[in-house]
């Protein structure tokens, strides 16, 4: 094990422990919240692999969750399987999926891609999550009811074990996040960011486009699907309105907002997207200076799309991207007065 | 056969309202490079404003016709200011960038608008037309009636895509929004006001853009989403058109509007046309060669 190894599973570990600890004190809604967090962080993570790795653009990620959640509240409702086997399935449906929508991005880049998935992002949002006809899969108009869910033996339902459902979710989300890491600098995850950089001269190099960039695709909807699968668990119930057109929107421009090279930016994304709204909806209404006020949802939406302007002409790397480079700098000013070595990656 | 008949026609003026979107895309995508993803929230934005003026601010002793004809103008002016607005605000700074860079900006564009028409109209659903031709008027053709409004629909989108094809053609204007379209550089190394040409296919696609949200409203129970949706239509009616020809922009918009009519004879489904959208959008990417989309490339 190297010693960069080592400090990235401390590393994990330590975020592990505290943020595992962070919403003890809090009430129900707050624990759902650190819940969701991590679920939407899943999505965010599913864009770091596809845009910040192989530079592929796309606008269904949100449609990858919700195929996990429909498929896992399925297993679990429809056929009483054990949550983790229905976790599996979640997660290999989305993997399908991903792969099937990858096979049109074998010949498109940039513009076109992101119109076939938002195309195909609104496809599922109307038609397959909404429809008469696709009621064996989405359970109808009510969805699948998830009340009672065990994993490893254990009763992990949303009433009273949120908490465990959160853990499980965290350990999760920091092993996959490792990997992740991982990833980048393994054979691997260079051949896919010479796919990211030129795919003429990685195909020259003798890189498998088409099975690498199916690969990515289906990873990366895994990844999406493996959050999106523990979202029955979480809410109790499967409906289309967390996973539309509009929260793969989301997940794109947030993804780029916090940085869309960078996996911890994922998990500051995913906080950002499930704490800002609830706490707007909570405390965004009173008065102020003899004047009622209220703060809805739909200021989150607003400040989102602004910040992405703003951040796409002003930082270009995202917000963590922007963070990182100024520590690296403050970080080797002060090395080079004490004569710190200069690593060549 | 009656029944094929007004399906046809129904088609037809959906299909207008998908190339009046379509054109506002093609005029922008080609002239800034941006390829406009929130041109279906701004046509939203344009259109609640004008639904604003008719039914909201409108004295009930005004004719119909000054109301609407003040609601469209409130419309249209509006657009043209957001158009312009956007330009000065945001896609002046970002120029030189990359396409997709471009393109996931315009996704801000469109949360924003989005969001702030659902705070300001709420999520309710309106069926409040306004028709710029009277409700009642038809016209027989070989014994189908035919709704005013379906043929100001096809008259306007034909008209534009050749008034905007002729503008740019023949005018001197235009020939600088081409020179443009082809190399900003070059273009402003002779002397062509690059910003100016910006500013103007930005005001020009945000009209359209509205116009054609006017126009639909008589057509569907409209919300804040709906409208903004109506963007993947567009685009497929824009790809048809390679995201450069006008006429052949203006001909998938019919095409697909039909595509998507007729199969609302057997299957009662509202989600059903995306699907023929998306199969559509497909079907053109795969048999265009990608390279065929010069532009996009760039």
């Amino acid at each position: 094990m190297t010693s960069r190894l080592m400090f990235r599973v401390l590393a994990a570990l330590v975020a592990f422990t505290v943020l595992a600890r962070i919403p003890v004190g809090f009430d129900v809604g707050f624990k759902f919240d650190s819940a969701l967090a991590v679920i939407w962080a899943f999505g965010l993570l599913s864009l770091v692999l596809l845009t910040g790795y192989v530079g592929q653009i796309s606008l269904c990620q949100a449609t990858f969750a919700g195929v996990g959640a429909y498929a896992t509240g399925l297993m679990v409702a429809g056929f009483h399987t054990d949550y983790l086997v229905a976790v599996g399935v979640g997660v290999a449906a989305a993997f399908t999926l991903g792969v099937i929508v990858g096979i049109p991005a074998l010949r498109l880049r940039g513009i076109t891609l992101a119109i076939v998935t938002l195309g195909i992002a609104l496809v599922f949002d109307r038609y397959v999550f909404q429809d008469h006809a696709f009621e064996w899969f989405t359970g109808g108009t009510a969805g699948w009811r998830v009340d009672r869910a065990t994993m490893f033996g254990l009763q992990m339902d949303s009433s009273k074990h949120l908490m465990s459902a959160y853990i499980v979710l965290l350990a999760l989300f920091c092993v996959v996040a490792l990997l992740m890491v991982n990833l980048h600098d393994s054979g691997a995850g260079r051949r896919l960011r010479a796919i990211r950089d030129s795919e003429l001269s990685a195909a020259t190099m003798g890189v498998n486009l088409t099975r690498y960039k199916l690969l990515a695709f289906g990873m990366s909807a895994a990844i999406a699907g493996l959050g999106g699968s523990f979202y029955p668990l979480v809410a109790g119930s499967v409906s289309p309105q967390p996973f539309w057109l509009f929260t793969s929107l989301q997940f794109a421009a947030i993804a780029v907002l916090m940085g869309v090279r960078y996996v911890p930016a994922a998990a500051l994304g995913g906080v950002f997207m499930a704490v800002v709204p609830d706490v707007l909806t909570r405390f965004g209404h009173g008065t102020f200076m003899g004047h009622a006020y209220e703060i809805s949802y739909d200021w989150f939406q607003i400040a989102v799309g602004v910040l992405l302007i703003v951040q796409l002409i002003a930082l270009p790397d995202g917000v963590w991207g922007d963070l990182r480079a100024r520590v690296r700098h403050a970080r080797s000013a002060a090395g080079a007065i004490g004569g710190r070595k200069v690593k060549v990656a | 056969m009656g029944a094929f008949a007004a399906y046809t026609i129904i088609g037809l003026g959906l299909g207008g309202i998908f190339s009046l979107a379509a054109l506002g895309i093609v005029l922008i995508y080609r002239t800034t490079g941006v390829l406009n993803f929130a041109h279906g929230a701004m046509g939203m934005f344009s259109t609640f404003v004008a639904w604003q003026v008719f039914y909201g601010w409108s004295h009930p002793f005004w004719p119909t016709w000054l109301a609407t004809l003040l609601a469209v103008l409130a419309g249209l002016i509006f657009a043209a200011v957001m158009g312009l607005f956007l330009e000065f605000a945001v896609f002046r700074w970002v120029r030189t960038r990359e396409p997709v860079v471009k393109a996931v900006i315009t996704i801000g564009v469109l949360l924003a608008l989005q969001s702030a028409a659902s705070l300001i109209w709420k999520n309710n659903q309106y069926h409040l037309p306004i028709y710029l031709a009277p409700q009642q008027a038809t016209f027989q053709l070989a014994g189908v009636p035919i709704g005013a409004n379906y043929i100001v629909i096809v008259i306007m989108a034909l008209g534009l895509a050749f008034g905007l094809g002729a503008f740019l053609r023949y005018t001197s204007f235009g020939r600088s929004m081409r020179a443009v379209s082809d190399s900003p550089t070059s273009a402003s190394l002779w002397g062509v006001p690059v910003n100016k040409v910006s500013a103007v296919s930005w005001m020009l696609g945000s009209l359209v853009a509205a116009l054609a949200g006017i126009l639909i409203t008589p057509f569907i129970n409209f919300d804040t989403t709906s409208l903004t949706l109506l963007i993947i239509d567009a685009l497929a009616a824009a790809l048809i058109g390679g995201l450069v020809s006008l006429p052949l922009t203006v001909l998938g918009g019919f095409l697909l509007g039909l595509l998507e009519t007729y199969p609302t004879i057997w299957i009662q489904s509202l989600g059903f046309p995306r699907l023929v959208a998306l199969l559509v959008i497909i079907a053109v990417l795969i048999m265009r060669n990608p390279r065929g989309f010069a532009v996009a490339s760039k």
